[in-house]
């Protein structure tokens, strides 16, 4: 369940960073009132998105939760490429 | 009873619209171009209404609540949300009695969309909407499809959804003149280890099986096998869909561009109603 707390409480931030007026200064992320373990709490205190990443935070809110920290795909690829290997197989559509 | 005199899928990164000249020149060109000829079309067809069909980006549901399909049936979409995207906040025109009729009769051929009077149209639809009509007039049916959460519909089964609601537009008596329109894909991934990637060659093989006239090979791909294309690249369920809604007839691929700077597979495939159904 706390999965879902953690994943809530960085749509909930997305969205309150959404409505702020234009200009605004960026709003602090609050875990006040999410249900979380101590690792959750740490990760979205600390904005560790490896540590968000690895949670098993679906990738839509990793990619907007990066982008409205300004990270380009440069900056948070190499702190996500430690977390797993990309997956192997063959498919229907490579040729080599 | 209406017709659908266009259909065609796009590729929607945001960064067309946020960040149009960090791509190559020639790259863009070429997407737009496409682009800019499937708007010639559809002012030559003297299109009244475009249904869009593109992936759920956690804008109009989120965890605690997520449909597979949803129809927008408002009177109007606003869009886009994005602060970030160059593109002008407007509420676009929806169509509700073609919305309804959608409705009534995707669920009358078995399935189970979920309904929004509210649905707010994101970068999914807005970036190749505006390419549609600058003006952002032409009235809107929006079909959101949940891509990349979780269990997922098949290709299979996007096909088959796109079947009724071509059968559907088709049998819509308010309208003559209807476009049919994918928005998402071609393959990337984000949020995610490989962000940035583009496989280049499951984007060529995917617009090659779209001018087959046998789509087996696509429709009997596993989610897991089409994962591995990328995260995201599950988006392109909207254009398998449009796909069925045209089935008899073969896809026209535009353009293709991996453009790296927008980390995403950018193509534009067209099928014309008038193309006979054996090519």
């Amino acid at each position: 369940m706390s999965l879902y707390q953690l994943q809530r409480c960085l749509f909930d931030y997305l969205r309150a960073m959404e409505d702020a007026p234009e200009g605004s200064e960026r709003p602090a992320l609050s875990v006040e009132g999410y249900d979380l373990t101590d690792d959750e709490r740490d990760a979205l205190v600390n904005g560790d998105i490896a540590a968000i990443y690895a949670a098993g935070t679906h990738p839509v809110i990793v990619n907007g939760y990066c982008r409205a920290m300004g990270y380009k795909r440069a900056d948070y690829r190499p702190l996500l490429e430690s977390v797993n290997a990309p997956t192997e197989g063959k498919t229907r559509w490579q040729t080599s | 009873m209406a017709d659908i005199v266009m259909a065609y899928s796009a590729s929607h990164a945001p960064m067309m619209a946020a960040d149009r000249e960090s791509a190559p020149r020639d790259q863009a060109d070429r997407f737009f171009d496409a682009l800019q000829q499937v708007r010639k079309r559809a002012t030559r067809a003297g299109v009244e209404a475009v249904v869009m069909i593109s992936g759920e980006h956690f804008t109009n549901f989120f965890l605690d609540n997520l449909p597979q399909i949803a129809i927008g049936l408002g009177e109007g979409h606003q869009g886009p949300l994005e602060k970030w995207l160059k593109i002008p906040k407007v509420v676009v025109p929806g169509e509700p009695g073609l919305a309804t009729h959608i409705m009534e009769q995707t669920v009358a051929a078995g399935f189970q969309p979920a309904l929004s009077y509210k649905m707010k149209a994101d970068h999914g639809f807005m970036t190749v909407y505006y390419e549609l009509d600058p003006m952002m007039r032409l009235p809107m049916v929006p079909i959101v499809l949940n891509c990349t959460t979780v269990p997922l519909m098949t290709l299979a089964q996007c096909y088959e959804f796109g079947k009724a609601v071509g059968d559907a537009v088709r049998s819509y008596a308010g309208l003559q003149r209807v476009a049919l329109c994918a928005a998402g894909g071609l393959s990337h991934f984000i949020g995610e280890p490989r962000v940035g990637d583009i496989d280049e060659e499951f984007d060529r093989w995917f617009v090659q099986q779209l001018e087959k006239e046998d789509l087996g090979d696509l429709l009997d791909m596993p989610n897991d096998e089409l994962m591995k294309a990328g995260n995201g690249t599950g988006e392109v369920r909207a254009w398998v869909a449009v796909a069925g809604a045209m089935h008899g007839h073969r896809g026209t691929t535009l353009s293709y561009e991996p453009i790296y700077e927008w980390i995403n597979g950018m193509g534009v495939v067209v099928y014309e109603d008038e193309l006979p159904s054996t090519v």
